[in-house]
């Protein structure tokens, strides 16, 4: 059904068994989360050997909070998205850590009861609609298998509320559209009955992975605004997995960043647009063409992202970093910048970092 | 047209490309056609960077094809120079043809996977016949050096190596024959946002270095910005419009350019963003059965009877800025 990652080269690292594991992030405020990831890490058995792909990654969700997950490609976000819902092949995948969802272990879920909670309380959106859509049922019928795997609801009424979920994300016409097949719809209609779908059960949390990359920007523009609205209307949360940062902006009150399979900080989105806590944060932020800078010398990152089997000793973006030196040899624990913005770096209460303005 | 005529009677001594009344149609089944591109006229100039923006199906991409005579048009010509390129010989244009190059999107899918770098490298100069077997090899590693990458690298395969240095090497292939100009489809697309901007740096050398063209196509309105002098916009095999680039992202004066414009997410925190947006309702139709009149009156928030109507004239509203609009002026859209 779903094909997980691009990480899915072997190899073998020692990397884990060098790492303290007690870094968990505290949670902002008061407020106790709707999702809390502790410890995560995840790691792929291959022919030769197990490629680490996630190391402790930690990080919270509260009810109702739109957090945003950035990274280049290969930084463990989609992974980390679709382990949230147990989605990674059971064979290969080694998962280790804690997921706790509204106070509730995920990780130690029998199939039958996570089958419960995916689609219900937690739902997905993925990239393209077109194959996480089934091209030989209708919509309609997709919606209400989606309804009725959940809740004990009569055909005509779950039919009735998938002409509501079709007309609450914007389908002109939901009636007759119910029964139309997913080809027949655009792009950016088949991306609306994916939030249809992943809302028609009034979900606590959507995770959506890259939700409008494959579409064109003032159709983009819909969308976010659209999952936005329906957040803020419904009061579900939402895992934004996204490298654009503009998306994140604009739709996100915070912002996570991933490298290298770590997350190497959590900051309010404002925070950290405007000074951000960890140096790859900024690099991502500077290497952004902005329109009111034209012309001149574009910055960006040297180097790449190391793979998982050859990561350096301590902080993983030490080679890329401008400002390494003494002490990034060593793990990198997170540092409390200020209460709401941590970083994975031991310099970030000293550096001023540049951000995206 | 009757405007291409006051367009070309100002026509700009070395233009590299003219393109006039240019058709691209693709047939259906069933006896529809595809108007994928349906009639753009504009010149490309020696040195400058044009930038092409637009959605998918704007046909951007037809025509970036189509200037390097990767697609014949139906209608209209395309000149470089002054040379009429339907009315050259198969020898003829193969010689014209080097000359002009194009870099595609996806890096990888654009290099050979059982050739080696080097291979990939002096294919063009073997279609081309140029120099000797030591010769080509020489231009190529001259090539590598300026496109930053090691010679080392000349004897490795495509999948060993990342998606910045493939399109590094791709970059140094078409210099291989010192083309003159260069169209960039999408060529930042696929890469990661940290290496995007040394792309982009290294086509702002080459063009300082070789003075080379470039037509530089894609959908990311701050890379346009960013590299080109001028830049047009398409919607629906149509040019909306065209002008320099401070012009049109600062005073854009088509409705679908300010569109646009507004759409694009911008990395700023909340309160430095100006709420805009122009949102837009729908998709973009159907190029097989596009709208009469204007092809953006179905989605323009401004769209009147006579847009239905007629379709509007590819007018010079301010200086070098050309808008298709019945309705716009100097300082945008009025009512």
């Amino acid at each position: 059904m779903l094909v997980a990652s691009n990480n899915t080269a072997v190899g073998n690292s020692t990397r884990l068994a060098e790492r303290s594991t007690g870094d968990a992030q505290p949670v902002p405020g008061e407020v106790t989360p709707i999702l809390d990831v502790r410890n995560l890490s995840i790691s792929f058995r291959g022919r030769d050997g197990v490629t680490h792909v996630t190391h402790n990654v930690s990080f919270t969700v509260a009810p109702g909070e739109r957090v945003g997950v950035v990274g280049e490609s290969g930084c463990g976000k989609s992974v980390t998205g679709l382990s949230l819902l147990r989605l990674l092949p059971e064979r290969t995948a080694i998962i280790d850590g804690e997921i706790r969802f509204d106070g509730r272990d995920l990780m130690s879920m029998r199939p039958k009861e996570i089958r419960a909670i995916r689609g219900r309380d937690i739902s997905m959106i993925f990239q393209e609609p077109m194959t996480a859509l089934d091209p030989v049922f209708t919509v309609g019928q997709q919606l209400i298998e989606t309804l009725r795997a959940h809740y004990p609801v009569s055909q005509a009424e779950a039919r009735e509320q998938a002409v509501q979920a079709l007309k609450d994300v914007g389908i002109p016409s939901p009636e007759t559209r119910v029964d139309e097949y997913p080809h027949q719809f655009s792009g950016g209609m088949r991306q609306r009955v994916m939030i249809a779908m992943a809302l028609i059960c009034k979900p606590k949390l959507i995770i959506a992975d890259e939700p409008t990359t494959a579409l064109d920007v003032t159709v983009q523009a819909q969308i976010i605004d659209l999952l936005t609205e329906l957040s803020e209307n419904t009061g579900t949360a939402l895992l934004f997995i996204t490298h654009d940062l503009g998306v994140v902006a604009e739709t996100c009150s915070r912002m996570i960043t991933m490298y290298a399979g770590e997350v190497v900080e959590s900051s309010p989105v404002d925070d950290a647009l405007r000074r951000p806590g960890h140096p790859y944060t900024s690099g991502l932020l500077r290497s952004l063409p902005r329109l009111s800078d034209r012309g001149s010398r574009l910055p960006f990152i040297p180097g790449r992202v190391p793979s998982p089997h050859a990561l350096p000793e301590g902080c993983s973006f030490q080679d890329r970093c401008p400002h390494s030196g003494d002490g990034c040899e060593r793990y990198q624990a997170v540092v409390e910048i200020d209460p709401t913005r941590h970083a994975r770096c031991h310099k970030a209460k000293e550096l001023n970092l540049e951000g995206a303005v | 047209m009757s405007t291409t005529v006051s367009q070309s009677k100002q026509q700009h001594p070395q233009n590299i490309v003219t393109v006039d009344n240019l058709k691209i149609h693709f047939p259906l089944k069933g006896g529809q056609t595809v108007k994928a591109v349906d009639g753009v006229s504009f010149q490309i100039r020696a040195g400058e960077t044009l930038g092409i923006i637009g959605e998918s199906g704007s046909g951007k991409s037809t025509v970036g094809r189509a200037l390097v005579g990767l697609l014949k048009p139906t209608e209209g010509t395309l000149r470089y120079g002054e040379t009429d390129i339907s009315a050259l010989s198969a020898a003829e244009y193969k010689r014209l043809r080097k000359n002009y190059q194009i870099i595609f999107q996806d890096p990888h899918a654009a290099l050979n996977p059982r050739m080696t770098i080097l291979q990939s490298l002096v294919e063009p100069m073997e279609i081309q016949n140029e120099g000797t077997r030591e010769s080509r090899r020489k231009t190529a590693l001259a090539s590598l050096e300026r496109a930053g990458l090691a010679p080392e690298i000349a004897l490795r395969y495509p999948h060993e190596l990342s998606g910045g240095q493939k399109q590094r090497i791709n970059i140094a292939r078409a210099l291989t024959v010192h083309p003159q100009f260069i169209v960039c489809d999408e060529v930042v697309a696929a890469l990661d946002v940290s290496v995007r901007g040394s792309i982009l740096n290294l086509f702002a050398d080459l063009q300082e270095e070789l003075g080379l063209t470039y037509a530089f196509i894609t959908h990311d309105i701050s890379v346009v910005a960013h590299v080109s002098q001028r830049v047009a916009v398409m919607y629906l095999g149509n040019m909306m419009e065209l002008g320099p680039t401070d012009s049109v992202i600062e005073q854009p004066l088509h409705p679908y350019t300010q569109a646009l414009l507004s759409a694009e997410p911008r990395p700023v925190p909340s309160d430095m963003r100006e709420d805009r947006r122009i949102q837009l309702q729908g998709e973009i139709p159907s190029p097989a059965s596009p709208p009469s009149g204007c092809r953006f009156r179905t989605r323009c928030p401004y769209a009147t009877d006579r847009c239905k109507a007629d379709a509007p004239d590819w007018r010079e509203v301010a200086p070098e800025h050309w808008v298709s609009c019945h309705y716009t002026t100097p300082s945008g859209v009025e009512q």
